[in-house]
């Protein structure tokens, strides 16, 4: 109703109503910006020598899980909006393929880990503080990831170390401290207690990458 | 009656501080032997635990039994009588149970001769206390 009364000299809200004249250009503005900075984009297609290592201790030793190799082809994408980093992209470790050098210990990781009912550990990409400069000298950078082990998910900030090889093969080294409890799962413990497996473990993944 | 279970009691307080402290310290200064009890077969999430730990008591009151009902069968001097009881029930019940163990789980031959060893030993504390508290 106050927009169809004669408008009075300095109205205010006369001000905040633009002409269809104003909005044209307005929107030629936006476009232009739009153009002028354009998303940055870069491809990874993980490499099957990419390893992910699972360290943790017991009151009576250390033991040191690792994936060897990745099984699957999994792509990451790093895209640049302005200041925005997304990654993106997911990669699945199959439980099955731990070996902690110990068969027992494997087994007992692997059912720990709940195999049978989750059988592979998903990461996925999110976010990444800056854009990797891809150079031989090892950029460090963090990076939010969401771990999704026995069914749970749960975000990290990781600290990756980003560099290029020779061969042009991108290295995403990442490594965060997490818990069996933040899983919900429970540490293993053996003969009435006497044997407990620590709740912290410390993961490192490797991933080797080729741009695309 | 009476006799078996205050014998029975009485060997199952004494082995119960004797197995699970002798397993503490053993852990504490043997750790590399016991590495191996990360393994499946046992049980990991503690819902077993107080099961575990009443087995001095379980050992102890069949033992008693066991031993009021042969103990005219041991002669001598109270340790030898006990020492006698332990061996007998190590070769009746013990032997067999560790070899049908070994053959059929997935466990080292060091972990069940530990196991035999601590049976023995169990078997020979309980039989020398039957032998002092129900001669």
């Amino acid at each position: 109703m106050e927009l169809c009364r004669p408008p009075l000299p300095g109205s205010y809200l006369l001000k905040l109503i633009p002409d269809p004249e104003t909005m044209w250009y307005r929107n030629i503005l936006w476009i232009s910006l739009l153009f002028l900075s354009p998303a940055e984009k870069s491809k990874w297609v993980v490499n099957e020598n990419s390893s992910l290592t699972v360290n943790g201790t017991t009151n009576i030793n250390k033991f040191s899980c690792e994936i060897p190799s990745y099984d699957q082809t999994d792509t990451l994408t790093l895209v640049r909006t302005g200041k925005d980093i997304v990654l993106s992209g997911k990669i699945g470790l199959a439980i099955q393929s731990f070996d902690c050098h110990n068969s027992m210990m494997t087994k007992d990781l692997r059912k720990t880990l709940k195999e049978k009912q989750f059988p592979r550990l998903y990461i996925s990409f999110l976010s990444l503080s800056g854009f990797p400069e891809l150079t031989a000298k090892p950029q460090s950078i963090t990076g939010l990831v969401s771990i999704e082990l026995a069914g749970t998910s749960k975000r990290f900030e990781i600290n990756y170390q980003v560099s290029t090889d020779t061969q042009k093969i991108v290295h995403l080294l990442g490594s965060q401290d997490i818990k069996f409890s933040d899983f919900n799962l429970i540490p293993p413990r053996k003969i009435g207690g006497m044997i407990k497996t620590n709740d912290q473990l410390s993961v490192e993944f490797h991933l080797k990458m080729k741009t695309i | 009656m009476k006799k078996i279970l205050i014998s029975g009691l009485i060997a199952g307080c004494i082995l119960f501080v004797l197995s699970y402290g002798g397993l503490f310290l053993a852990i504490r200064f043997f750790p590399a032997l016991f590495t191996e009890y990360n393994n499946p077969l046992f049980n990991s999430d503690g819902s077993r635990d107080a099961l575990f730990y009443l087995h001095a008591f379980v050992f102890s009151f069949a033992l008693s039994w066991f031993w009021d009902r042969f103990k005219g069968l041991f002669k001598g001097p109270f340790i030898l009588r006990g020492l006698e009881f332990g061996l007998v029930y190590s070769v009746v019940a013990l032997l067999p149970v560790m070899w049908i163990s070994f053959s059929a789980l997935d466990v080292t031959i060091i972990m069940v001769l530990s196991w035999f060893a601590y049976g023995i030993m169990q078997a020979t504390i309980a039989g020398i206390i039957f032998a002092k508290v129900n001669p």
